[in-house]
């Protein structure tokens, strides 16, 4: 894998993890203050364009590897959004979350290399 | 902390609204969209022009559209997912798709599952019974 590959494949994962995280807030505002809000509308916005960016990435990558190639990238995405959720968000993460979380992501990367 | 997750889970909707049917809902969507891309950006692929790294050319494909408006009904059942579900929770229960895909295969295309596969599928079904045992207990004493 060229570097530039996998500097896109990091790009795309950042992109989607950091707009989960943004999305995740957005609705959760919601539900104190409603829909017609501006932070709540800058936030979906945030969050769909970078959601975009890592689509469009992604969609890029699978014309030149296979998406079994590229799933296990996506598998870390797990992982990744437990623990930010846990630090950015003050999400209560359990040992039995943490492991259900990690046996998951090991799942995704054994069915992706097999 | 807890309590707060508990009240969540308690005041969430019901019928077509409950969040868990719209899990299902994005988790479907997102499974078909995922073939659709796959075949879209194959039958499109250029990879020798510079921007095709942005993956714009995959717009060509009409199979790509399909894949983006099933992403997009899965984007709106996901938004109302997070709005009564904790992320560390819906998240990782949606990744159910990943070995939904490799299942839908063996069952419907007949393909065969390497040992090594079943080993990641068993780890991602006992993760999935994991993060959802706390959920299934709260709505067993509602």
């Amino acid at each position: 894998m060229s570097f530039l590959a996998f500097f896109f494949i990091v790009v795309s994962l950042v992109s989607f993890v950091a707009a989960q995280l943004i999305l995740k807030r957005a609705m959760q505002a919601s539900r104190r203050t409603g829909f017609r809000n501006a932070q709540f509308a800058w936030k979906i916005a945030g969050g769909v364009v970078l959601m975009t960016i890592s689509f469009f990435l992604t969609l890029g990558l699978l014309q030149r590897f296979d998406l079994s190639y590229l799933y296990p990238f996506q598998g870390l995405s797990v992982i990744f959004i437990t623990l930010t959720a846990a630090v950015v968000l003050k999400e209560r993460v359990n040992l039995r979350l943490a492991i259900g979380a990690l046996l998951i992501s090991v799942g995704i990367v054994l069915v992706s290399l097999s | 902390m807890t309590n707060n997750r508990q009240r969540q889970t308690q005041t969430r909707p019901s019928g077509f609204a409950n969040p868990w049917l719209q899990l299902a809902l994005s988790v479907a969507c997102v499974l078909l969209s995922e073939f659709l891309l796959k075949r879209g950006a194959t039958e499109v692929a250029n990879t020798d022009s510079a921007w095709s790294w942005t993956g714009v050319n995959g717009l060509a494909s009409p199979l790509v559209w399909w894949a983006i408006l099933l992403i997009i009904a899965s984007f709106i059942s996901w938004l109302y997912v997070l709005r009564y579900i904790p992320i560390t929770i819906a998240f990782p229960l949606s990744r159910v798709v990943d070995i939904l895909v490799p299942l839908g295969c063996w069952i419907f295309l007949g393909e065969l599952i390497s040992p090594l596969r079943w080993c990641g599928i068993a780890l991602v079904v006992i993760g999935l019974a994991l993060v959802a045992k706390p959920i299934a207990q709260i709505e067993e004493r509602l």
